[in-house]
């Protein structure tokens, strides 16, 4: 395990953009050499140590007050943010709830489908509140690199561990290492 | 013309005084990007992604309308120039709906390529939360504000090409909306469902219904050939994916329509649903039985080989190719000598002596004199040429029994017995161009034949290919009940080739060589299918003479064949020179 620390978490997403992640393959162990994962949503340790990392990825969108909370957590404990594919640069495909609205995006998804029976909308307060508009991760912190991508493909987070870890922030990322879709 | 001398990025370059610095980079083949420049629209500098920097000006300006002058100095891609056109790309981006992945432009959308090269990786402002509305009214491709960039490219090619006008914007800034007419649904307005607005659209804001989302457009490939549904031989684009048509696209370098197509041409053509015939088959006992092409074949050769040539019947659609039509020459004209041959469709009657026009001369008339034709129906792409000579002032001038779309165009429509005042009129005038159809009398004619020595005569005929079928004497006296045997090419014509053949007498044997199943089909004694024209490669004789060559998109449907293959088959059988037919195909390229 190396010495750079790095945390990920997850906010309004699909899991797919950690699946890329380990899509690394064996470039995964050699990244191991140079890192040393704290925390993960796929791991035991769930949330970024509070003594910091150095970088800190998140993925998804920001679609409800307890995504803000996630973001700002991860923000405050790390150096660099890292927001990883379409829905924590763009909103994504959460974002598209922002073409019918919130309110009715919960109606059509917990009253009116076709196979609902007594549907309720959920409205617990342990749960985050959902926003009226879907964002990205840049509209509630800042975010040191983004990278788009439905998922970014492997070599695309390749591409940034390697700048990272040499030390360099892109400014703007190279045509060929990033995509919308 | 003098050339002058620019720098551009440091490298001296020649360009022509006057030019657009766009279009010296271009010629010199330096890449400046653009997003509302369409090389076929005039340039409006309206979204400021070309912003170049000019020695001595106290702003970028725009490549796409800034001409160049002598000992210009231009930076296309200084770190200045770049940050402007990034900014402007935040600012584009800002607004509205630009999520690429539920997009159909993903992939082929020029916004899209422009992030990729200035490298967006995310936006710079906030997320834009208006909704604007999508207007699916028309019957084949939607409006989608959301994903518009109010690049205007859709409402000048309305405009400047097409002469419609339909198209215009509304509201201010942000709000700014295309529009229809005075605000209509696109479905209800002036719109003629010519499609050309998609061809220009940048990114995915105009899409064709019936092929969108069914293929990203990387995927995606085209076969370039001529559409086959009117005598103007409009140049077009089969976009296929994996062996399926998607949708049809104008070609911007064809020689007739430079990047028109009509609603027929472009969407309509793919709609037939008729069932296709995809086997020979053969009358026995009152039912349809599949028969293998050897014995097609050599059944209706017995069988044309056998009739008296005054018993003896052919009809062809004008839809096949020259190829086909030479064919039929060969075998039913010179061969068989077939006393009764018949056509869909007659040509426009022929002014021999007059200077025959091409359509391009429309533009530089002054005075365009209408005479029996209706082109806003039979020849949209035409009826957009007047029109947009109109705009540019050339007068029209109709003679007509009743009035068609563009007589509300036309200063004055005579009735066709005042057709000498229309003759003076043209007469009068500079560059005259008479454009004339198949509704032409014979006393019309003969005062048309007036201007002769002073106009230009364009003929629109009715039908595809009429004037091959008129060269190849295929259409003559006919009299279906007269045959004992009939040979009806009828390809993908509809019910009009019906209306000829129901008189053919109960007894009489009708070959019938088709792509669709219909009436005709089922009383066929034999049945040669055909392949469809996307299916087909071949040649066309347009409604001005000029020959158009066809490319097969597509590998024809089950056993089914091109027309020109059929009846060389045909010919091979009845025992005819080969040389005859290519012979006759080679005449009609003259």
């Amino acid at each position: 395990m190396g010495n750079v620390l790095i945390a990920t978490d997850w906010l309004a997403a699909c899991a797919g953009c950690h699946m890329s992640l380990l899509d690394l393959d064996e470039r995964l162990v050699e990244l191991l050499y140079h890192v040393t994962f704290t925390s993960s949503p796929v791991t035991d340790l769930k949330h970024p140590p509070e003594s910091g990392v150095t970088v800190g990825i998140l993925t998804g969108a920001i679609s409800n007050t307890h995504n803000i909370e996630v973001a700002r957590r991860m923000r405050s404990r790390c150096t660099y943010l890292v927001a990883v594919g379409d829905c924590a640069t763009f909103g994504g495909i959460v974002g598209a709830r922002n073409l019918v609205g919130t309110q009715a995006a919960l109606r059509r998804a917990y009253l009116e489908t076709e196979s609902t029976v007594d549907g309720q909308i959920p409205d617990s307060p342990e749960l985050g509140r959902p926003l009226d508009f879907v964002t990205g991760v840049g509209d509630v912190v800042k975010v040191d690199i983004f990278l788009p991508g439905c998922p970014p493909r492997p070599d695309d987070l390749h591409y940034v561990f390697a700048e990272v870890l040499s030390g360099r922030i892109p400014v703007m990322l190279p045509r060929e290492n990033f995509r919308y879709d | 013309m003098s050339t002058i001398t620019i720098t551009m990025n440091g490298q001296k370059v020649s360009a022509q005084p006057g030019q657009s610095i766009l279009r010296a980079a271009q010629a010199a083949g330096i890449d400046i990007p653009t997003l509302c420049h369409h090389p076929a629209l005039a340039p409006i500098g309206a979204c400021r992604v070309c912003l170049v920097e000019v020695a001595g000006q106290r702003t970028l300006q725009p490549a796409c309308t800034f001409p160049v002058a002598d000992r210009m100095e231009i930076q296309t891609e200084s770190p200045k120039v770049v940050r402007a056109r990034k900014f402007v790309l935040d600012l584009i981006f800002s607004e509205r709906n630009h999520f690429c992945m539920t997009c159909e432009m993903s992939g082929g959308c020029e916004l899209q390529d422009l992030g990729y090269r200035y490298g967006l990786d995310h936006w710079a402002y906030p997320t834009y939360t208006q909704r604007f509305p999508v207007d699916a009214s028309p019957p084949h491709h939607l409006l989608d504000h959301n994903r518009c960039v109010l690049c205007r490219r859709c409402l000048r090619a309305c405009a400047e090409l097409v002469a419609n006008h339909t198209l215009d914007l509304r509201q201010r800034g942000a709000n700014t909306m295309v529009t229809a007419d005075m605000d209509a649904p696109l479905g209800e307005s002036t719109c003629v469902n010519c499609g050309t607005c998609l061809n220009v659209c940048p990114t995915g804001a105009l899409v064709d219904k019936r092929s969108a989302f069914m293929a990203r457009p990387p995927d995606v490939e085209r076969v370039a050939t001529v559409c086959s549904q009117c005598s103007l031989g409009c140049g077009v684009n089969v976009v296929m994916h994996r062996g399926h048509v998607l949708r049809l696209e104008s070609l911007w370098d064809a020689p007739v329509s430079g990047g028109l197509l009509c609603r027929t041409g472009r969407f309509e053509a793919l709609a037939d649903g008729r069932p296709r015939l995809l086997e020979p088959v053969r009358k026995s006992k009152g039912e349809h039985v599949p028969i293998s092409w050897e014995a097609a074949l050599a059944a209706a050769s017995q069988r044309l080989g056998a009739t008296a040539p005054s018993r003896l019947g052919v009809f062809t659609t004008t839809r096949l190719t020259n190829e086909a039509m030479g064919l039929l020459h060969a075998i039913f004209v010179r061969h068989l000598k077939a006393a009764h041959r018949g056509a869909s469709h007659s040509a426009a009657p022929g002014m021999t002596a007059c200077r025959c026009g091409k359509l391009a001369d429309i533009a530089d008339s002054d005075l365009v004199l209408l005479a029996g034709s209706d082109p806003a129906q039979d020849q949209p792409v035409a009826s957009f040429l007047i029109k947009r000579a109109l705009d540019r002032g050339t007068r029209l001038v109709t003679v007509e029994s009743r009035p068609t779309e563009l007589t509300a165009f036309a200063e004055t429509a005579f009735p066709p017995q005042q057709i000498s005042k229309a003759v003076a009129l043209a007469r009068a005038a500079e560059k005259p161009v008479v454009i004339y159809g198949a509704d032409l009398t014979p006393t019309e004619a003969t005062a048309l034949r007036k201007l002769e020595a002073k106009a230009v005569f364009i003929p629109l005929h009715p039908g595809v290919n009429t004037l091959t079928a008129e060269t190849f004497e295929l259409n003559g006296k006919m009299d279906a009940a007269a045959c004992d045997t009939l040979f009806i090419a009828a390809g993908e014509e509809n019910g009009t080739i019906e209306a000829v053949t129901r008189k053919a007498g109960p007894k009489a044997f009708v070959i019938v060589q088709a792509s669709y199943g219909s009436a005709l089909a089922d009383r066929a004694d034999l049945v040669l299918p055909m392949a469809t024209w996307l299916e087909r490669s071949g040649t066309f004789t347009n409604t001005e003479g000029t020959v158009h060559r066809a490319h097969a998109a597509l590998t024809p449907s089950g056993q089914s064949r091109p027309d020109w293959d059929i009846l060389g088959r045909l010919a091979e059988r009845l025992g005819l020179d080969a040389t005859i037919a290519k012979d006759a195909i080679l005449t009609c390229r003259v």
